[in-house]
């Protein structure tokens, strides 16, 4: 049986009296990639910053590598640090470059020595093909450039999952490729993901289930070709046939 | 105007004077950063009752007069507690206090220049509130605040000669008694002035020059305060 890294039973989220999430069960395995897809407001992100911890749960469970997260006396800024997280805005920290954006997770919350951090930010950085940019500032980074090094700033930290949050949504398309072929490598080294977004040529290459989110709600999940060709549900149909359609 | 050098017979004491303000306004500087500094993280991130001190004492400081605010330091405070103090230290708590509510105010903005999307990639690498705040927030809060609080160092550094009013032996006053002692007082005061304006000109010259130094590309964007 595959290790489970990141799950969550009955999860519920609400902001004062709206429910955003509305009891949910999910599970990833070791090496899987999953694509969330689903109309905008449907609690997609919310889901994401719930399972990733970086809001607690109105209710219900997450459990990190078979943990009850937050009912365990876990330290949960060292499970943070082992979930990576990509945003959609990129996020950087505007004061550090390139490589001091990948190297202060490392060295302050790994507690890496310096040479340490400067090595494993310059490996990172170089799978993400961005070796030359490391002493550039954020602002003099184009959109994709910033948002790699979101990535690697994730990745560098040997995270057991990354978490993605539409990271091209903010995207001129070309700029959407270039971390498109990055996400693509890492499922091929098959490093754990769990991704929102709408790049559906992304998800039909590398994902191993695609779940469908409406109201807070998973309506549906499966292999992409199932959930893709042939929805079940007349919500799914409709929201695949626009994004497909291109209408 | 013709033998404007009877002036340096005064330069022993005018140096005096000019040393006093000088020092009160780096008092009043250094003790109102970590005032502005601290009532701005509370106002920031703390709780209601925090906030409502917080903006009451900045409230205060920032919508009365500093001459009375001296005087009632001075002469109250005494009265109040018992504890005698002198000008001095009555002065520089004054100006420390003052500077403090005036420097929240540009700090509160620095700070909150810091885009929240910062702060959720910080908890998501598994930093602490604490080390959030020291290696993202404040290392550019510190560096956005630069322009705004140099204006605040002018401010201040010319309200000193308020310090007259409790008798403290700064620039102003010492100009004061020469120029009673010598009927002189529109050379006295006009050469006091150019101390005062050769004083902050040199000043902003090296503030600008730490900017410069610190300045990083593109975070002088969000110091839109």
């Amino acid at each position: 049986m595959a290790d489970v890294v990141l799950a969550c039973e009955g999860l519920k989220k609400a902001y004062g009296d709206l429910m955003v999430l509305k009891g949910i069960n999910f599970k990833i395995e070791k090496g899987q990639t999953k694509v969330i897809i689903g109309p905008s407001g449907s609690g997609k992100s919310t889901f994401l910053r719930v399972i990733g911890l970086l809001e607690p749960p109105t209710d219900g469970k997450v459990f990190f590598e078979g943990q009850d997260v937050y009912s365990s006396d876990m330290d949960l800024n060292m499970v943070r640090a082992k979930i990576g997280f990509v945003f959609q805005e990129p996020s950087l920290f505007r004061h550090l470059t390139a490589l001091d954006n990948v190297k202060i997770g490392l060295k302050v919350v790994l507690g890496m020595s310096e040479e340490e951090a400067t090595e494993k930010a310059m490996e990172t950085l170089r799978l993400v093909h961005l070796e030359e940019w490391a002493h550039h500032y954020p602002a003099q980074l184009s959109g994709g450039q910033q948002q790699r090094v979101g990535i690697a700033r994730a990745l560098a930290m040997d995270p057991d999952i990354l978490l993605f949050d539409e990271p091209t949504a903010s995207l001129d398309i070309e700029l959407t490729w270039e971390v498109i072929d990055v996400m693509k490598e890492l499922a091929e080294r098959e490093v754990t993901m769990l991704v929102v977004t709408h790049e559906i040529g992304f998800a039909k290459e590398v994902a191993d289930e695609i779940l469908f989110m409406d109201d807070g709600k998973f309506l549906e999940w499966g292999p992409p070709e199932k959930v893709l060709r042939n929805p079940s549900t007349p919500r799914a149909r409709e929201f695949l046939s626009r994004l497909l359609g291109g209408v | 105007m013709s033998d404007i050098l009877f002036i340096l017979e005064f330069a022993g004491l005018i140096l005096e004077g000019f040393i006093m303000t000088v020092i009160m306004t780096f008092l009043g500087l250094a003790g109102g950063f970590v005032l502005g500094v601290l009532s701005a993280l509370g106002d920031v991130y703390g709780g209601k009752f925090l906030k409502i001190i917080i903006n009451a004492y900045v409230e205060f400081f920032r919508g009365s007069p500093l001459i009375v605010q001296l005087l009632m330091f001075y002469f109250s405070i005494p009265i109040l507690t018992g504890i005698k103090w002198d000008a001095f230290t009555a002065g520089a708590v004054t100006l420390m206090l003052n500077s403090g509510a005036y420097q929240k105010g540009y700090f509160k903005g620095a700070i909150e220049a810091v885009f929240k999307d910062q702060l959720l990639a910080a908890k998501s690498l598994g930093m602490t509130f604490k080390q959030t705040l020291m290696h993202i927030v404040l290392p550019q809060a510190l560096r956005i605040v630069i322009p705004p609080w140099t204006n605040e160092y002018v401010s201040l550094g010319l309200s000193t000669s308020a310090l007259i009013v409790i008798g403290l032996r700064e620039l102003t006053n010492i100009s004061k008694s020469i120029a009673a002692q010598t009927f002189r007082p529109l050379e006295v005061y006009l050469f006091t002035s150019i101390i005062y304006l050769v004083w902050i000109t040199v000043s902003l010259k090296v503030l600008d020059y730490i900017y410069n130094r610190v300045r990083i590309p593109g975070l002088e964007v969000t110091s839109e305060i």
